[in-house]
């Protein structure tokens, strides 16, 4: 697939069921100056699926939705929505989508009702679909009773919800959702969570969010992990997670160097050394704890056992961590260490 | 499925609009009034811009119309320089709240607003165009607001003249607001807009005939003047403004005070026109182009 031009060419794996595809990406690629920041993607986004872009601040998330929205012209590569083709026809693909963008987007000096109506009008509506719908979605979003206040006088949350639904107005097929939840309330999180999945169950919207939150991924029908500008896996959840193979076990002792060689020569394993601990990924590691216990001759402190996570195949796959941007200081410097010596091929 | 699942599901599906429906396609005309409509609804709720924006002239009247009236005696006839001077600030109103309601367009892309309009289907010169009628409506209201005011300077103004003086500076203010809409497209940040427009206006003001007539001048201003374009905006206003004090003024007056003269050739009010619009269409085909390629 590497290089290829061909729309046709793209076959990622959707997820289990769904047979059309209502986002096609073929080898799209954006450079500003020298950097590179999205790197000749390909993948596919099944219809009345969510799916989800992971990655850290600068994987180049917002450009590929940029350049798929049709605002920001790629460099090379191409790629159709509702069969519509992102440079040779964007007012047919604008049509088609909603977005709700990474950075607020209302005029704080309408209404709640008029940024509504205005988003309407713009994209032609029938006059008499406009107020119903804008009333219907004002409902759905819980702003209804403040339909009427300037959005000056919102919360972020509110103005949050209120894009969300003025990106729902024209009835777009897809809905684009860059960072959707950054800096909202806990609560005002699920609410757009379990909105979007409702929209997605009732209309068939097909759902393309980005996020650097593991756990919204996790929630997502199919994830693609991006990093550096390259998408560096493509699947479900769960497909992902089962990738590392297994539970992630750690143990630790006073000599870890020799914990890791009992393990390596005993089960035929390759541990790793993080966090102080040695590391490996084993199915049912539940069952596998007493026997490794049994086994190993050398004092173990500690053990820890936890099911995998998409940061763990983050990692795997990025050599780095994801938080970059929420991490502690002391975080930033040893992923920043990571980073320059001791990257492994993802 | 039992029933009240059932007549759950069928509630989502008719609940109004909800069931989704192919959205045609705004027409030119769509655009230009809802973006039309936007401009006037933010401005009509900007009370403190509203105010200024009236105030800043009848300053301008007093101050200018009493300090410079009382040293500038050469006007000919019974025309005071108060009168004289009162087309010119209407003129220069239409110029200031033209040129600034390009702003608009710095703020919305500030605010993240611009990208709304942007990623939705439709033209460009649509999207100029509602920029473009919207400020050319609010420097019309704030020109033609001045005009509750001539009375008071003894301007004898008719519905006749009213009615050409609202054609003639709808048209001034559309052809001036392509200057505000291109500089909006190409700059990023209101406080270089404020600059540059500042930058624009003063010298389009100061050399155009709004604070005295244009000819008589020494020679390197006579040059300044008449390349100016707005020279040829504030004479056709103060011509038919004044049309009842000018028809009064005796044959033999020493010079004219409106037209504009070039080389001894005295335009015509059509000709002033004429330049206006080629001006204008120059501004408005910038201005198009700059709203195309804004991103
Ligand atoms: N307009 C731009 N000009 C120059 N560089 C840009 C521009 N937009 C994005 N970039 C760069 O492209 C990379 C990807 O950015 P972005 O797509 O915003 O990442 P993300 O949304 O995943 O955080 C970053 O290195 C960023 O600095
Ligand atoms: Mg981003």
């Amino acid at each position: 697939m590497e290089g290829s031009n061909d729309l046709d060419a793209v076959r990622t794996n959707l997820q289990d069921g769904i047979v059309s595809s209502s986002v096609q990406v073929a080898a799209l690629s954006r450079s500003f100056g020298e950097i590179k920041a999205v790197d000749e993607i390909s993948f596919e986004v099944g219809e009345a699926e969510i799916f989800g872009f992971l990655g850290p601040n600068g994987a180049g998330k917002t450009t590929t939705i940029s350049m798929l929205c049709t605002l920001l012209r790629p460099t090379s590569g191409r790629a159709t929505i509702g069969g519509y083709e992102i440079v040779d026809d964007p007012e047919g693909v604008r049509r088609e989508i909603g977005i709700v963008f990474q950075d607020s987007t209302v005029d704080e000096r309408l209404t709640a009702r008029e940024n509504l109506v205005f988003h309407g009008e713009l994209f032609g509506m029938a006059r008499n679909d406009i107020r119903p719908r804008a009333e219907q979605l004002l409902d759905r979003v819980g702003l209804l009773g403040r339909a009427d206040d300037a959005v000056i006088t919102f919360s972020g949350g509110m103005r949050r919800r209120l894009e969300v639904a003025r990106g729902l107005m024209h009835w777009p097929s897809v809905l684009f959702l860059d960072e959707p939840t950054v800096g909202l309330d806990p609560q005002t999180r699920r609410s757009i969570w379990a909105y979007a999945r409702s929209l997605r169950d009732t209309e068939g919207v097909t759902i393309f969010l980005t996020t650097h939150y593991m756990d919204e991924a996790e929630a997502c029908d199919r994830v693609a992990i991006m990093d550096h500008g390259k998408i560096v896996a493509i699947d479900t959840p769960e497909r992902l997670k089962a990738r590392l193979g297994g539970d992630l076990v750690s143990l630790s002792g006073p000599d870890n160097e020799a914990l890791a060689r009992e393990v390596r020569d005993s089960f035929e394993i390759d541990p790793r050394f993080e966090n102080n601990a040695v590391e490996f990924n084993i199915e049912r590691g539940g069952d596998f704890i007493p026997i490794l216990l049994n086994r190993i001759q050398g004092e173990v402190r500690s053990v820890g056992i936890r099911p995998p996570t998409l940061e763990d195949v983050f990692v795997s796959m990025t050599g780095h961590q994801i938080r970059e941007a929420e991490a502690s200081e002391e975080d930033k410097l040893r992923s920043m260490h990571q980073r320059g010596f001791g990257r492994r091929g993802g | 499925m039992t029933a009240d699942q059932a007549t759950a599901e069928v509630g989502k599906h008719s609940e109004i609009g909800s069931t989704r429906r192919s959205t045609g396609r705004a027409s030119f005309l769509q655009v230009v009034r809802v973006i039309w409509l936007r401009e006037i609804l933010i401005y009509v709720r900007d009370r403190p811009r509203m105010i200024s924006a009236f105030a800043m002239p009848v300053l301008m009247l007093v101050l200018f119309g009493e300090g410079l009236g009382n040293s500038i005696a050469t006007l000919p006839g019974d025309i005071s320089y108060r009168q004289f001077f009162f087309p010119g600030m209407v003129a220069m109103q239409v110029l200031m709240s033209s040129v600034f309601s390009g702003v608009s367009i710095v703020t919305d892309r500030q605010f993240g607003f611009l990208r709304e309009i942007l990623v939705a289907p439709v033209s460009r010169t649509a999207i100029c165009f509602g920029k473009i009628v919207g400020g050319a409506t609010l420097a019309l209201a704030n020109g033609l607001v001045m005009f509750a005011i001539a009375p008071l300077l003894g301007i004898d103004i008719s519905l006749e003249i009213v009615a050409k003086l609202i054609g003639l500076i709808a048209l001034v203010s559309f052809m001036l607001t392509g200057v505000g809409v291109a500089m909006g497209s190409r700059l990023r940040s209101v406080e270089s807009f404020q600059m540059l427009s500042q930058v624009a206006i003063m010298p389009g003001m100061f050399l155009s005939g709004i604070f005295f007539p244009v000819n008589n001048l020494p020679v390197w201003m006579d040059v300044l003047v008449k390349v100016n374009p707005v020279t040829y905006a504030v004479a056709p206003i103060r011509e038919i403004a004044l049309s009842k004090q000018l028809s009064e003024l005796p044959a033999d007056a020493p010079f004219q005070i409106t037209h504009v003269d070039w080389f001894g050739y005295t335009l015509s009010t059509w000709e002033e026109l004429g330049i206006v619009v080629i001006f204008g269409v120059a501004m408005l085909t910038i201005a198009i182009r700059g709203v195309r390629t804004v991103d």
